[in-house]
């Protein structure tokens, strides 16, 4: 196999550099395929919203938007607070807010804020909304049903005469106050003035959809609301440009007084830091005597001679404490020669003088590692235990 | 300055208002009719240094015995006061309850009494009465702390007392008043009297009987008025811990210093019982206490007394000093007990050079507290529970180096006439008891 390989290889080598792999043919089809689906489908985005500008559905407004723009009403469509801040609003533009669940106090201040005298109309803005623009509005519920036209019944709003106009649809929104379309409960459609200038409030959502935009004068209102100016900016606020402190706060919901008798609990907490905070005299010391253990040097000693490795200096110790030991309990001179014990102990055991001598003669050399020191404090150990015990 | 519980209570009361009327400006008048109430609180508090403090001297107990510290607390004043009075007493003191409240009308005064139930040797201070005076409304007090001295002094126990009696006994066998007489060798002559079956028939008096019709022997009696000095030593040697019986755990030890006054406590009322006079000395580098004991009734009362408050010293002892403490007892011949440790580098730098001087005059003996951990240690390796690690090998190698120094320094000693009494913490009191009976059997003092 060795032989033949190398004349093969140059040839085979030339083959693959001139046709790719299959594999490779099929990733780049599939990227391409991924990049022309993604290109084709950028403009078939769907905007399923309740009267979005783009939505076809019964439910979008897109109808609305499209006669606005083929009156030759400058219509931009914008769907975050960042284009709309990019968007040039005229003096004299609408812009029309639908979708405004998205809309929160921050980016309904930065709207009115960026806008500037423009009209601003907001369709079917929720309870939690108007209240942020005036604590005294509310919004209640209208069902008038189908053939149940409201009459506009009202004067011109904000420079628009809807007067003798008509409004059907099938459930809207009606605030408190005066205005135009009045139910029993309040009028569809009012305007607010605070100290931002004039909000024109619609609640009638359904009447701009593409569904119900046809029904008795529904068109005619929306054209006249939002067609009134050059310019339209329809805003479809996007939820997640809210600031964090829009979110529906804890403090809301709870009373009033809780607050300061927070901080009236928090100072009588430091009330009771400040009780408590103070002994009664200070702590009393004790004069504390030097404890030293009296083995410790013995210890150190021990540490030491490890240290510098001086096993020869421990063999000599621990053979000198046998031999004394030794002398002792053979009854010998305490100051008997080592060849003298070492005869006497091997005499004794009946053992060869030789092994003997080599646990106990200083002479021989020392252990060359700790084990062997360990086992020569264990074989004369074992020494003594055997002439004592013979 | 200090405030009670009732102002965070007081200012707690301020939810009920905040309730009533929720804004932030309640709180704060609250918080301002609160303090404006401690501030007059405090403007009506009497001064605690008008209090007039004074204490009665515990004294003296001996170590585990309760004690009670008085202290007497005047109100000299004409106003009624409100006072919280805490005795403080170092933590070894053992102050049980401590704290009184007392409300004392003018110009009364009030004893109180803090158990105390030492629990180290020595003089134990007080460390300072502090008095909180409160104000009528009990909102505000002022605090002073104020030094009253005061101590009490816990004498070493004296463990050893059970020896004694048995010590005594044998010192009665030496003495003639014994049932069965012993004739002493190197013992005075006391008196002659009749024969009685039991009398060593050593003793009897030949010449003395052949004048009478019946057998007299001769009784004995040890000799007595002999000088007995006892040296402790302080220094950095006494301070080591020693179990006190080989095996214990050495937290559960003691110092040397304990041992050695416990066995000198042991040897000072065996001595005074048997007539001998007694010198105590204890220092380092310097004499700490210095008593003659002549003539006294409780002699280890008296020792204890100037035990109480010797503490070891990390320095080296000089013994030129305590020598010379000793020849300042008197030049007569006595027993001079060297309570020291037989620490060879201690005593071959510290003590050799004056022995000399010592032995010259009188029979030394040197009692030392020996440590039984360094006998385990050398013998690890024969102990069949102890993992022979290289550790174990090099302490056993180090302990052994150790123990030969010493016998070798107490051969050294015992060339020069001392006699060296080396056991235990426990059994160093009645060795060196048995000793001084030895010598006094043998006329040796």
């Amino acid at each position: 196999m060795s032989a033949p390989a190398p004349t093969l290889a140059p040839p085979a080598a030339g083959a693959r550099r001139r046709r790719p792999p299959a594999w490779v043919a099929v990733t780049v089809a599939v990227v391409l395929a991924l990049v022309v689906g993604a290109w084709l489908s950028r403009d078939s985005e769907e905007f399923p919203g309740l009267a979005d500008p783009r939505n076809p559905s019964p439910d979008g407004a897109q109808a609305l938007a499209k006669v606005l723009a083929d009156q030759g009403v400058e219509v931009t469509i914008v769907r975050s607070a960042d284009a709309l801040d990019d968007t040039d609003v005229r003096r004299r533009a609408t812009v029309v807010v639908t979708a405004t669940d998205g809309l929160t106090r921050s980016t309904l201040e930065r709207l009115r804020r960026h806008v500037g005298p423009a009209r601003v109309v907001l369709v079917e803005p929720s309870y939690a909304l108007v209240q942020e623009i005036d604590a005294d509005l509310t919004t209640l519920p209208v069902r008038p049903g189908t053939g149940h036209a409201i009459e506009a019944d009202c004067g011109p709003l904000t420079g628009i005469d809807l007067a003798g106009l008509r409004l059907e649809v099938d459930g809207a929104t009606a605030y408190n106050g005066t205005g135009c379309f009045t139910r029993e409960l309040g009028p569809v459609l009012r305007t607010v003035r605070d100290d931002d200038g004039e909000l024109v409030l619609l609640g009638a959502a359904q009447a701009l959809t593409n569904d119900q935009i046809t029904r008795a004068d529904n068109a005619a209102i929306a054209l006249r609301l939002l067609g009134h100016d050059q310019q339209l900016v329809w805003y479809v606020p996007d939820p997640a440009d809210a600031a964090p402190g829009d979110a529906v706060t804890l403090g809301s919901l709870l009373p009033d007084w809780l607050v300061p008798a927070l901080w009236t609990v928090l100072l009588a907490g430091i009330g009771l830091v400040l009780w408590r905070f103070r002994r009664l005299g200070p702590l009393s010391t004790e004069p504390l005597p030097v404890v030293v253990r009296a083995v410790e040097t013995t210890r150190s000693r021990g540490r030491m001679y490890r240290r510098s490795g001086d096993r020869a200096h421990a063999a000599h110790a621990l053979r000198r404490a046998a031999r004394t030991d030794l002398a002792g309990l053979l009854r010998l001179d305490r100051r008997a020669a080592p060849a003298a014990v070492v005869e006497a102990t091997a005499r004794h055991l009946g053992a060869p003088v030789e092994s003997v001598a080599a646990l106990l003669d200083d002479d021989r050399p020392p252990p060359a590692n700790d084990q062997e020191l360990v086992r020569l404090a264990q074989d004369l150990a074992r020494l003594r235990r055997e002439v004592r015990r013979a | 300055m200090t405030i009670s519980g009732r102002v965070p209570l007081l200012l707690l009361l301020g939810v009920a208002a905040v309730v009533l009327r929720p804004s932030g400006s309640t709180v704060l008048l609250w918080l301002l009719g609160v303090l404006l109430l401690a501030g007059l609180d405090l403007l009506l508090t009497p001064s605690p240094g008008t209090i007039g403090l004074s204490r009665r001297p515990p004294g003296t107990v001996r170590l585990g015995d309760p004690a009670a510290s008085v202290l007497v607390v005047a109100n000299p004043g004409p106003r009624r006061v409100h006072l919280q009075v805490r005795d403080a007493w170092q933590p070894s003191a053992g102050a049980g309850s401590n704290r009184f409240r007392l409300h004392l009308r003018g110009g009364d005064q009030r004893r109180v009494t803090t158990p105390l139930l030492p629990r180290r040797r020595g003089d134990l201070r007080a460390a300072g009465v502090t008095v909180r005076s409160w104000g009528p409304l009990g909102l505000v007090a002022r605090q002073r702390t104020y030094a009253v001295p005061g101590s009490v002094r816990a004498l070493p126990p004296f463990d050893s007392r059970k020896h004694l009696p048995s010590r005594l006994a044998r010192l009665r066998e030496l003495d003639g008043r014994a049932a069965v007489r012993v004739r002493g060798q190197g013992t005075e002559f006391d008196s002659l009297r009749e024969y009685v079956r039991g009398d060593d028939v050593r003793s009897i008096d030949w010449r003395a009987s052949a004048r009478q019709s019946h057998v007299v022997v001769r009784t004995w009696q040890p000799e007595r008025d002999r000088r007995v000095v006892l040296v402790l030593d302080t220094s950095r040697t006494s301070a080591g811990r020693v179990a006190r019986v080989a095996g214990e755990d050495e937290t559960d030890g003691m110092p040397r210093l304990d041992a050695a006054m416990d066995a000198a406590l042991l040897l000072g009322a065996l001595a005074s019982r048997a007539g001998d006079r007694i010198d105590f000395a204890a220092g380092d580098r310097r004499v700490r206490a210095r008593q003659r004991l002549h003539g006294v009734r409780d002699v280890a009362a008296r020792l204890q007394e100037q035990m109480a408050d010797l503490d070891p010293t990390l320095v080296e002892a000089d013994w030129d000093v305590l020598a010379g403490a000793v020849q300042g007892f008197g030049r007569q011949r006595a027993l001079v007990v060297l309570l020291t440790a037989l620490e060879p580098s201690a005593i071959a730098d510290g003590l050799l050079p004056v022995l000399p001087a010592l032995t010259r005059h009188h029979r030394v003996v040197l009692a030392s507290v020996r440590d039984p951990e360094l006998t385990r240690l050398a013998e690890a390796a024969a102990d069949p529970d102890v993992v022979p690690t290289a550790d174990t090998a090099y302490d056993a190698a180090a302990a052994a180096q150790e123990l030969h120094r010493r016998d070798r320094m107490r051969e050294v000693l015992q060339r020069l006439g001392v006699d060296v009494v080396d056991t235990d913490a426990d059994t160093l009191p009645p060795a060196l008891a048995d000793h001084y009976l030895a010598l006094k059997a043998q006329g040796l003092l």
